[in-house]
């Protein structure tokens, strides 16, 4: 008797399981059922969940760049989110560094800064932003946007590295140096190698925050050759002969890397110490 | 934090700001600079013509704003917003953590589709949205109106103010919620069973561990979710501007002053406004999180 009790409970856990992933599934479903049904399909009532005719043209076609400019897009988004999170992470490294391991004058309020910055930002300082990174000739152009994301991932760059940094014993950096590496060395020749994980996930967070910026991309391009994934596509939505299931394609395109990515990272951080905890 | 070591001293200094000196520029010139400069541009009238000087006009601008009925309505839809997705998200990542705070079959892989809508980009999933709640062929109002037959004429979601508002906050709600999820979830997962178990034998309710032994153990991090969460959505842009035109939150009222009516001058003086409110909260937040942290 009890033990039928406890399978029905469990039944009952896993039935709610499944419900909560069905529910939270459901918009990703939708994208991918979109994306691979034809066109009449896509828009015709009622609408189906699974296609009636299956085809995988949505996808050859989107990397067809004489009809769809995805490609381009790709190209821009790739510059802007590796640039800015290799930026992030070697300036993550040497301040999360200091913050970690030297003892300075100036040290909390040099965190609390980092911390304030962590809070504010975004939409706050689109206008003097726009304003002197146009006055120095940055309007229309990639870099702006580059310089923009930088500071964005920054504070939390520097406060992730640091917390992985805290993790590492000191006495590994005495071995280096008895072994007559330079300060700079230390850090890059014992720190960093032993804090991979840590240093993968700042990149993976720093790249995400790039790769799907919609404010500072909008506010800095203008010209469909230099628009990255986000505001490229969402500029095609605006025109009257969009087509959903090439929509839907790139959109799963666009989230592919940053799912495989973010994985990549949880997986490897799961024996580290530190929090996902990401902004967004 | 205190480091033990030999001469820590004056050297230490040094090098402890030639590491951060780069960071610290650059914060300097695209923070703290722009801050000022914000409140400079408040005070002017900017003319289109970025090769036309600006004109000083006072605290212009600012009157400006706050005898704006929409103004005010903004402020309003905000607020109302930012307490419904960050109650519901906070609320909604909670229950989760808890109801999966135990061993199951497919753990692993049912954390990773929670965290779905937080990772991906955006604008992928408007598009989705923008498709599933389409007034012609979405499929949100096939079932509202021929599957379960809630109602006969469906809302065109995304053109009436109310309807648009519930649109825009679930959305945020599910984009969002896993970041409250991830954190109660690291907290659960550290904690000791053998309090559950004790509280088991003594006949608990759920509620009642809830309350003595959940609680006081998330309540830091509850803090501070709320805090983050509050923050953040109270400027949020992204997601709102692309899903709909018809919730007009401060950033978007901001964003539309600067870039659509392409006033900077009142732009600014909205976006000092804002940084007033926020920084508010943050000091309000900080007493609060400080004075948990004590207890």
């Amino acid at each position: 008797m009890k033990k039928n009790k406890k399978a029905l409970k469990e039944a009952w856990f896993y039935a709610r399981v499944i419900l909560l992933v069905l529910v939270l599934l459901f918009p990703f479903i939708i994208m991918l059922s979109i994306s691979l049904k034809g066109t009449a399909e896509t828009i015709g009532y009622p609408p189906t969940i699974i296609p009636r005719t299956w085809t995988m043209e949505h996808f050859v076609d989107i990397f067809n760049a004489r009809i769809f400019p995805f490609v381009k897009y790709i190209k821009n988004s790739l510059y802007i989110a590796l640039t800015t999170s290799i930026v992030a992470v070697l300036l993550g490294i040497l301040g999360g560094y200091a913050l970690s391991r030297l003892k300075f004058k100036g040290k909390s309020a040099v965190s609390e800064m980092f911390f304030l910055v962590y809070m504010f930002s975004g939409i706050l300082l689109i206008v003097p932003l726009f304003k002197m990174l146009s006055a120095v000739g940055l309007s229309n152009s990639r870099e702006a946007v580059i310089i923009c994301m930088i500071v964005q991932t920054l504070p939390t760059a520097i406060y992730m590295t640091r917390s992985y940094f805290d993790t590492i014993p000191k006495e590994l950096e005495e071995a280096g140096k008895v072994d007559g590496l330079s300060k700079m060395g230390i850090i890059f020749r014992i720190v960093v190698p032993l804090s991979m994980s840590g240093i993968i996930s700042v990149f993976v967070y720093a790249f995400m925050i790039a790769w799907n910026d919609v404010l500072f991309a909008s506010i800095f391009i203008d010209s469909p050759d230099l628009m990255t994934i986000p505001i490229g596509l969402n500029s095609l939505f605006n025109t009257p002969d969009y087509i959903w299931g090439r929509m839907m394609a790139a959109s799963l395109v666009t989230s592919l890397p940053i799912v495989i990515m973010y994985g990549f990272s949880q997986h490897l951080i799961r024996s580290g110490s530190t929090d996902g905890g990401v902004k967004g | 934090m205190k480091i033990k070591g030999k001469k820590l001293g004056g050297s230490d200094t040094k090098f402890a700001y030639a590491l951060l000196s780069p960071s610290l520029i650059l914060l300097v010139l695209l923070i703290g600079y722009p801050l000022i400069y914000n409140i400079v541009i408040s005070c002017q009238e900017v003319p289109l013509n970025p090769r036309l000087p600006s004109k000083f006009v006072g605290l212009q601008n600012f009157t400006e704003v706050f005898t704006d009925q929409s103004f005010y309505k903004s402020v309003l839809v905000t607020l109302l917003f930012t307490a419904v997705v960050t109650i519901i998200s906070t609320v909604l990542g909670l229950l989760t953590a808890v109801f999966l705070n135990r061993s199951f079959a497919g753990k692993k892989l049912v954390n990773s589709i929670i965290i779905l809508s937080y990772v991906v980009p955006s604008v992928c999933l408007i598009f989705t949205w923008r498709y599933m709640f389409n007034n012609i062929y979405g499929i949100i109002n096939y079932f509202v109106k021929d599957v379960f037959h809630f109602v006969d004429t469906p809302p065109l979601w995304f053109d009436k103010p109310a309807s648009a508002f519930i649109l825009v906050a679930i959305f945020a709600i599910w984009k969002f919620f896993p970041y409250a999820y991830i954190s109660f979830n690291a907290i659960l997962q550290s904690m000791d069973n053998t309090l559950y178990e004790a509280a088991d034998i003594d006949g608990a309710t759920s509620w009642d561990k809830f309350k003595a032994i959940t609680y006081p153990a998330i309540k830091p991090t509850l803090v501070t979710v709320v805090s983050l969460r509050t923050i953040w959505v109270f400027y949020i842009y992204t997601e709102v501007y692309l899903l709909t035109k018809q919730v007009d939150v401060l950033g978007v009222y901001l964003y539309d002053m600067a870039f659509a009516t392409h006033d900077f001058g009142k732009a600014a003086a909205i976006s000092i406004i804002l940084f007033v409110f926020i920084f508010a909260l943050i000091i309000l937040i900080r007493k609060k999180v400080l004075r948990v942290e004590e207890e």
